[in-house]
């Protein structure tokens, strides 16, 4: 797989936006982490060892290849089951994504903060995609802003 | 130099067909991937129908152009409706913009756009009225036939030619002015 060179020159985070549009049912919040860009995305870029702190269905994750900004995960949620995940990582952007969920953030920088944007989002397992539900929706969200405030604790630990 | 106007750039990014049909599917990594390709030419595009309003025309285009990828009947002419959608934001966003402006200048005088600040084909361009920019752009600029002009705009084509007429009339009189 190949990418091109140059970047889009779009935003990270109103990237996110154009990507949510195209995923139905996908869940996007946003933060503003009172910590500077690079405390913040390092938080995001440690993806083996910061990802348990802040994802609870997450165990362990292994980086198992790198080609530039594209990467393969290995993942083990708490039932014990491991997921291959495909990934594309770079400051202000990291896009995961397995057979059956997509997670992305996107990072802005504010002055000595960050505006910090989540997506999470099911792939559909049948031809018809099935619209999240309002109730999925506002579990989505407020699982989405848990993880927000955890990595702003984490970010806030490492900007010292 | 106003030669420089007729020339004819190429016209589409090379958008590979597996990645379009991997992105309808709602594959995220073949959508970023996807973007990295639109968002050039939807950016060149704005930029010169919308050139005070460039940024927030692509972002919306974009936008709609990924909302309606996932409906996309005829994915092998994604580029063909991938301009229609940036054309029409465009144009939206330009009649704004222009809007706002003429309300601006009730009060203020217009010397920001005097004839001696005016100092390429692209300024002269954004004097234009959309109407007439738009089917310089697309004709001129992006090397589109009449027809291809008529297809993207929803117009005749009879209209596209008499269009241009007075938008090639108007350039020649701002740019010699």
């Amino acid at each position: 797989m190949t990418y091109p060179a140059t970047s889009s020159g779009i935003d990270p985070v109103d990237r996110l936006a154009i990507l949510a549009a195209a995923l139905p049912g996908a869940a996007v919040a946003q933060r503003r982490i009172a910590a500077p860009f690079d405390a913040v995305w390092r938080v995001i870029a440690d993806l083996e060892h910061a990802t348990p702190r802040y994802e609870p269905g997450v165990v362990r994750v292994r980086v198992t290849e790198q080609h530039g900004e594209l990467l393969r995960l290995l993942v083990q949620d708490t039932a014990g089951r491991e997921h291959a995940m495909d990934a594309r990582l770079r400051p202000g952007w990291c896009l995961m994504q397995s057979a059956t969920v997509v997670t992305a953030f996107a990072a802005r920088r504010l002055g000595s903060q960050t505006l910090l944007a989540h997506l999470e989002h099911e792939r559909p397992q049948t031809p018809v995609p099935r619209r999240s539900q309002p109730h999925d929706r506002g579990a989505a969200l407020a699982k989405i802003d848990q993880e927000l405030r955890t990595i702003e604790r984490l970010a806030v630990q490492n900007r010292h | 130099m106003a030669g420089n106007l007729w020339e004819v750039p190429a016209n589409f990014p090379h958008v590979d067909p597996e990645n379009v049909a991997a992105a309808q599917q709602g594959d995220a990594l073949a959508l970023d991937r996807l973007l990295d390709e639109l968002a050039p030419y939807v950016r060149r595009l704005c930029a010169r129908i919308a050139p005070a309003a460039a940024d927030d025309a692509t972002q919306e285009a974009l936008l709609a152009v990924f909302r309606g990828l996932p409906s996309l009947r005829a994915p092998e002419a994604i580029m063909t409706w991938v301009r229609s959608v940036t054309v029409r934001t465009a144009i939206r966003l330009a009649r704004q913009q222009d809007l706002e402006v003429a309300a601006d200048e009730t009060m203020t005088d217009r010397s920001a756009s005097s004839p001696e600040k005016l100092v390429d084909i692209d300024d002269v361009l954004a004097r234009l009225p959309v109407s007439q920019r738009v089917v310089l752009v697309l004709r001129v600029r992006e090397g589109l036939s009449e027809q291809e002009t008529a297809t993207t705009l929803g117009i005749p084509a009879g209209t596209v030619k008499s269009r241009l007429n007075r938008a090639r009339a108007a350039f020649r009189e701002a740019w010699e002015s």
